[in-house]
């Protein structure tokens, strides 16, 4: 039966391997992988967007080596106290106590990247235990944690980030980042426990059990290698999500404040009152926010179609 | 041909399982299927029974239920007269060191991302067997005995580089490593061509030599039966219907399943088909009301009144062969 379920994906893997014996299916189906993927329009375009906010992120180190006051938190131009629009020496204007407005752009990435991709990693591992747990364990195991992963499914994490600051004062930014984790893993844990469901069924579980292997030796060194592909692809939507709840924290006054996020930006301005009379102010952080949200749906997109066979085109998967 | 007045190392007595349309994935309409019906058997050290029938008959189940993949819902099983039904924790992991399974399909019963080495070296790694140098040493020597040669070459592939055919002596490789007591082959060849099945036969019938191993055989085929098996259980519809000596059960079948079976093989050089017993009936009678034999609603030879009502018991008919049928 099995044979016939494979897709194309794994029919090109085979392409593949006549040429590259002996490799790791890890590493061959990550180059069938990659072959895919680069078919994909939205997925070219997402990496490129992707690798030039990679690329601020590296360089938000660089402007304060040339001038202290290139510094995105404390550096103030001695000569300039109200916000300006571009020039030579402020290549995207100063805010308004005369902060460079590039400089925070730059060290806004950093945060960005920070905060997604450590909130959806921490979201992905937790996500991704109970999910296995609860779909191998079955039963009561398995009522339990989905039943919780429910209840946190349906609460808002805005409001209860608004809610905790509210109470603890303002938060630090890794503790953000936990609550966002702590959030938004039942998505993901919902999709592995049904992956968990269908891999347990297989014959190659039954076989470890015959040879005595324990529930822990099954599910990750059985199990997880199997589900890691789709935690990974989950890991990009989380992204998303964790960057624009940073943002709309920072925006709503509720961010880390020794932190520059694109989020503080936008708050910056709008406190300010410079929303109509700043565009070189407004503009970028909103812009960056939304392509960088925009890249990673468009990574997770594209993703999804390598390990889908069904979302590819006809022509593509002969 | 292994004399049978040794005692046996596995014995079934009086296994029931019934799935429930509730607790199963079959689905249907409230109503219970059972998958076996108080079967009692016994297997005797050093010899390969063949447990034969068509699809859905539950020879595939009774393999689940004997490596405890499932349970019974009745009835007993016994391991060299210890009762393994309940086993748990360390006396269960025992257990699995004695009893292994090959499974049919072997394109799902390896693990698509560990390599062959870490594939058939994990029994050992569960049991706490030897150090790395004499696992290494042993994996080779398995692999070997599988037929799987040069060793070396295929320690660090991975299954969707092999062929099926290796594939599946992986698999045995990783049955036999531990060398088990007794091995359940369900349908180990079904995905396989006929001459790498032939190839894989010899490799169990070599296992049995040298590692003395007592075989469950599960399969569909009679030819398959024939040529590896001592004894042969026919099972019908969770019913067993004929045990014997393997030459006696294909040359002198009684029941008339076994007849019907033995006429479905293909032969060749005759221009019709040619049927030695004829006991099928060629439109099936509604037997969903019948409480007698099970074999009723397809059987040329039953009684109408006798097959009815009462349901033939397995009955020594001749020596050591016994049949379940009224007019074996």
């Amino acid at each position: 039966m099995g044979r016939f379920e494979i897709g194309s994906y794994e029919m090109s893997m085979e392409k593949l391997n006549k040429k590259s014996l002996n490799r790791s299916p890890r590493i061959a189906r990550f180059r069938a992988g990659w072959a895919i993927y680069r078919q994909n329009l939205l997925g070219k375009i997402g990496l490129t967007l992707l690798v030039i906010f990679a690329l601020m992120a590296l360089c938000s180190f660089i402007p304060p080596l040339i001038d202290p006051m290139y510094q995105p938190m404390t550096g103030v131009d001695p000569d300039i106290a109200k916000s300006t629009g571009p020039s030579l020496r402020h290549w995207l204007g100063t805010d308004f106590m005369g902060r460079d407005i590039l400089s925070q752009l730059l060290a806004g990435a950093r945060v960005a990247f920070m905060v997604g991709v450590s909130a959806a990693f921490m979201s992905i591992v937790i996500g991704t235990t109970i999910g296995m747990i609860a779909g191998y364990m079955g039963k009561f195991v398995d009522t339990l944690l989905m039943r919780l992963a429910d209840m946190i499914m349906v609460m808002p994490t805005l409001l209860v980030v608004l809610i905790l600051s509210a109470l603890f004062g303002q938060l630090n930014i890794w503790i953000i980042v936990l609550i966002i984790a702590l959030f938004r893993w039942p998505g993901v844990s919902r999709v592995i426990r049904a992956q968990t469901l269908s891999l347990k069924q297989r014959p190659f579980i039954e076989a470890a059990k015959v040879a005595g292997a324990s529930h822990m030796r099954i599910i990750f060194r059985h199990i997880m290698p199997n589900v890691l592909p789709l935690a990974f692809l989950y890991m990009t939507f989380r992204v998303t999500s964790a960057i624009i709840i940073e943002a709309a924290l920072a925006f709503l006054g509720f961010g880390d404040p020794s932190t520059v996020s694109w989020g503080m930006m936008l708050q910056w301005v709008w406190k300010t009152g410079h929303m109509f009379k700043a565009p070189y102010w407004l503009l970028p952080p909103g812009i960056c926010i939304s392509l960088i949200t925009l890249s990673f749906y468009m990574l997770g997109r594209a993703m999804d179609e390598v390990l889908d066979p069904r979302l590819r085109k006809e022509a593509e998967t002969g | 041909m292994v004399e049978n007045n040794n005692k046996p190392i596995l014995q079934l007595k009086d296994i029931s399982k019934t799935y429930s349309s509730k607790t199963s994935f079959w689905g249907g309409g409230g109503k219970e299927i059972v998958a076996l019906n108080h079967i009692s058997l016994e297997i005797f050290k050093g010899e390969i029974f063949g447990l034969i029938g068509e699809s859905g008959s539950g020879k595939t189940t009774a393999g689940r239920l004997i490596v405890k993949l499932e349970k019974p819902s009745a009835g007993k099983i016994f391991l060299n007269g210890n009762e393994i039904t309940g086993l748990r924790g360390k006396v269960l992991k025992d257990f699995r060191l004695k009893v292994q399974m090959i499974f049919q399909d072997p394109y799902q019963s390896l693990n698509p991302q560990l390599s062959i080495y870490d594939t058939v070296s994990e029994p050992l790694h569960i049991h706490k067997i030897e150090n790395v140098q004499a696992r290494k040493y042993l994996v080779i020597q398995a692999l070997k005995s599988a037929g799987l040669t040069p060793p070396d070459d295929f320690l660090h592939r991975y299954p969707h580089q092999l062929s099926g055919g290796q594939r599946q002596r992986v698999a045995i490789a990783r049955a036999m490593i531990l060398k088990p007591k007794f091995v359940i082959a369900d349908e180990p060849t079904s995905m396989l061509d006929a001459s790498i099945s032939a190839q894989i036969f010899n490799i169990l019938l070599e296992m049995r030599e040298k590692l003395d191993t007592t075989f469950l055989f599960i399969s569909h085929s009679l030819a398959a039966a024939r040529y590896l098996c001592d004894r042969i259980a026919v099972i019908y519809r969770g019913n067993l219907v004929e045990i014997g000596p393997g030459e006696a059960v294909i040359q002198k079948p009684k029941h008339p399943y076994t007849q019907a079976l033995l006429d479905a093989l293909p032969k060749f050089g005759h221009r019709y088909e040619v049927r030695r017993y004829d006991t099928l009936l060629k439109v099936e009678r509604d037997a969903s009301q019948v409480e007698g034999c099970p074999f009723f609603g397809r059987c040329k030879v039953a009684h109408q009144k006798k097959c009815i009502r009462e349901r033939p018991h397995l009955v020594e008919s001749d020596g050591s062969h016994l049949v379940a049928c009224f007019y074996a």
